[in-house]
């Protein structure tokens, strides 16, 4: 992996780096805001501090004036810090107004970031949103009352699935149990992953993987045909539900009724209109039809089988059975 | 500026000498070698002569024992799937931990298809645990893959004894290794020491050749299928018109580097040796990862605690030098090298990864370089750590709570 980084965070890195003036490399001392997250075992790690000007009659009324950050993580980390701190000493925000400040403005601050490496900004936007919490519980400031959300955001550590949004297998085992999530756009949808360079959704080990997992199913192949007539109803009077007591009917059974059935009901309604059908095959519940007279070739041969013999027979023999034009 | 590369586990520059052995044949000699027509024959007899050079290292195997493949990729999927293919019966296989992706993946998809796959894991110093592999082998097994060195760390797997253990178990089980660091750098000797491998994965560009060419060891009556199919080269065991000038190519750099390998290794292995030296002196929180195991004499893998390994390629690369890491950030995952993982180096070390690895063209001139560049780098980034205190150049005193708050 090649560095696609911008010049404008390949430069706040080396500034870092090289400790230029005007970086904001550091801690605040005594800070009124300190928030971390990631953790070193995760690859990247910030602790961002944030200094306020206070408003003793107000302490809602607060404005940061100085941010400070020391991160653990690679280079886009580090400049997405810088970034973060620039962009809130350039506000002058009050800390409940930096919460508007989201990764997506750290990633223009830099003039874009490869999508790999969004996570970086997220991080800033986490570590302020921590910071923030902090100050509030420093201040006696109830957020809560304030109408301002915070949600602390559970790292998982493992096999990383979602490598744009940086979310590990146990973490989308656990969503997608939790959520009831059954595709990978309902997975997107609820938390992101896979919704960027939507490289992990059929990759072995991938999103769709971890949905048969979870659920149990086998890979999505193609199913196999049931060569056996699975069990249907005992014959019983037109009308009568298969709900009724039912035996199991040989193949022989099963292929007389279905006949018996088309005679009784579908063809003599075919027959009205100068048409026909014709039993091709019965093979398991797949039941094999040649549509004759002026039913064949109708542009609605499709829907006269399927709406019309197919739901019949479902009806009255056996709600499994499939019909297929011939 | 001046280019150390230091990344010869990743890829190699190609030797003037294969270069001008594969001219011809990427010129005036562009024939095809199945063809009937006397120009062809010149072009067969070219690849029928890399097959024998080649056999000759090996121990003087029967030339028809190694097929040339695309990679070492292409070649341990056609090992290991090939073997899976022809014996359905059997439905277990042993590998490692810390195989390279081509095998490790390849092991994972058998697992994810039913297969029932053993990952032997390794201890701290990087070794296999030969017990665990013996209690390994079970009837149903169908094949052992296990690498020959370790890319990452360097790390050479008694792979004779292994294979031979497989086979006084079982004779029926395949043995296939992956080579590809250490062909070139370790004499195998496949008709006496190394007999009971059936399988060996190695490739061009590891060793002065270039990229896109491989190949296979099958030892004769391995039971293995083709995994590319189609025309009948190869002998119908590998098919796809032969790469003649890489397959050309192949052989003049192995026999390069057995040529002067005694020397070679003593040279390289002395530049290793002074290079970890001198790091262990001059950086503090640094950690040599496998030093106690029988290594490869090029690769060093460093680890410098609360540091992280891709910050560090990127000032290393702004100064010319070229070397890699294990860290999340490069390996195209976010989590950090699967090697190191199994090796339990610590968390705090363990995204802090740097691997040098040496090679024909390396020079102490270029040791000096790192050497020079290497210490700053790890002091700037530790002064960015929130984890390291610049005045004490050592870890903040309330490491343990900072890093204790997310564990």
């Amino acid at each position: 992996m090649g560095w696609e980084y911008s010049e404008k965070t390949k430069q706040l890195f080396m500034d870092a780096v090289q400790g230029k003036p005007g970086t904001h490399l550091g801690e605040v001392e005594n800070p009124d805001g300190l928030g971390e997250h990631g953790s070193i075992a995760c690859g990247d790690a910030l602790r961002f501090t944030f200094r306020v000007e206070r408003n003793d009659e107000d302490p809602t009324q607060d404005v940061i004036v100085e941010a400070r950050y020391l991160t653990f993580g690679c280079t886009s980390a580090i400049a997405s810090s810088e970034a973060l701190c620039a962009i809130i000493e350039r506000g002058r925000y009050t800390p409940i107004e930096a919460l508007k400040v989201k990764n997506s403005d750290i990633v223009e601050y830099l003039d874009g970031l490869p999508k790999q490496k969004i996570h970086c900004s997220v991080m800033g936007a986490e570590a302020l949103e921590s910071a923030v919490f902090n100050w509030a519980q420093r201040r006696g400031v109830d957020l809560e009352s304030l109408g301002v959300a915070l949600h602390t955001g559970g790292e998982d550590e493992g096999r990383i699935v979602c490598k744009c949004f940086s979310l590990s297998e146990p973490y989308l085992r656990h969503k997608i149990q939790e959520l009831n999530l059954r595709t990978i756009p309902e997975i997107t949808g609820a938390i992101k992953a896979g919704g960027a360079c939507m490289s992990c959704h059929h990759v072995p080990g991938g999103l769709q993987d971890l949905l048969n997992e979870v659920w149990g199913e086998g890979p999505k192949t193609l199913p196999l045909l049931t060569t056996t007539p699975p069990p249907v109803a005992g014959l019983g009077p037109p009308g009568v539900s298969p709900e009724e007591p039912a035996g199991v009917l040989s193949p022989y059974q099963f292929a007389k009724k279905i006949e018996k059935t088309m005679d009784q009901y579908v063809r003599p309604l075919l027959q009205k209109d100068g048409g026909d059908v014709e039993i091709v095959d019965i093979k398991g519940n797949l039941v094999y039809c040649a549509l004759k007279g002026t039913c064949a070739g109708c542009a609605h041969a499709n829907q006269t089988l399927k709406m019309m013999v197919e739901r019949t027979l479902k009806e009255m023999v056996d709600e499994h059975i499939r019909v297929i034009e011939v | 500026m001046r280019i150390v590369y230091v990344d010869n586990n990743a890829t190699t520059r190609i030797a003037p000498e294969v270069y001008q052995a594969m001219v011809p044949f990427l010129t005036g000699d562009y024939f095809n070698p199945s063809s009937m027509y006397e120009p062809a024959q010149a072009t067969k007899k070219a690849v029928d002569g890399a097959r024998r050079e080649i056999a000759r290292h090996f121990g003087n195997v029967d030339p028809s024992e190694i097929l040339f493949t695309s990679c070492a990729t292409e070649s341990n999927n056609t090992a290991i799937q090939g073997t899976a293919k022809a014996n359905p019966s059997r439905r277990h296989v042993i590998t490692t931990a810390v195989e390279h992706p081509a095998v490790l993946e390849v092991c994972r998809e058998l697992k994810r298809s039913g297969y029932d796959v053993t990952f032997l894991g390794i201890d701290g110093d990087g070794n296999l645990d030969v017990s665990e592999f013996i209690r390994a082998l079970r009837p149903d097994t169908l094949m052992v893959t296990v690498m020959h060195a370790n890319n990452e760390t360097g790390v050479v797997f008694p792979i004779e004894q292994l294979a031979r253990l497989t086979k006084e178990t079982d004779p029926s089980i395949v043995f296939h290794t992956d080579a590809t660091q250490s062909v070139g750098k370790i004499p195998i000797d496949l008709a006496g020491e190394y007999r009971h491998v059936d399988l060996l994965s190695f490739s061009g560009h590891k060793l002065h050749a270039p990229k896109g060419v491989g190949a296979l060891f099958v030892r004769k009556g391995t039971p293995c299928r083709a995994f590319m199919v189609g025309g009948h080269q190869e002998d119908g065991r590998r098919a796809g018109t032969e790469n003649v000038p890489y397959i050309v190519g192949l052989a003049k750099a192995l026999s390069l580097c057995m040529e002067n390998h005694q020397e070679e290794e003593a040279r390289i292995r002395r530049l290793r040796n002074r290079l970890e030296k001198a790091l262990m002196e001059r950086i503090p929180y640094i950690q040599v990862n496998c030093r106690n195991a029988p290594r490869l004499p090029n690769t060093s893998n460093v680890s410098c605690h609360y540091i992280e390994g891709e910050s560090m390629l990127f000032e290393l690369s702004r100064e010319g030098i070229c070397a890699s890491s294990g860290s999340a950030c490069t390996t195209g995952s976010l989590e950090p090298s699967h090697v190191l993982l199994a090796l339990k180096v610590p968390f705090t070390a363990v995204h802090g990864s740097i691997r040098f690895s040496l090679g024909r063209y390396n020079t102490e001139a270029d040791v000096d370089r790192i050497l020079e560049v290497f210490p700053e780098v790890v002091a700037s980034l530790r002064v960015i750590s929130p984890y390291w205190d610049e005045k004490t150049n050592s870890p903040v005193s309330d490491v343990e709570e900072r890093l204790g708050k997310h564990h």
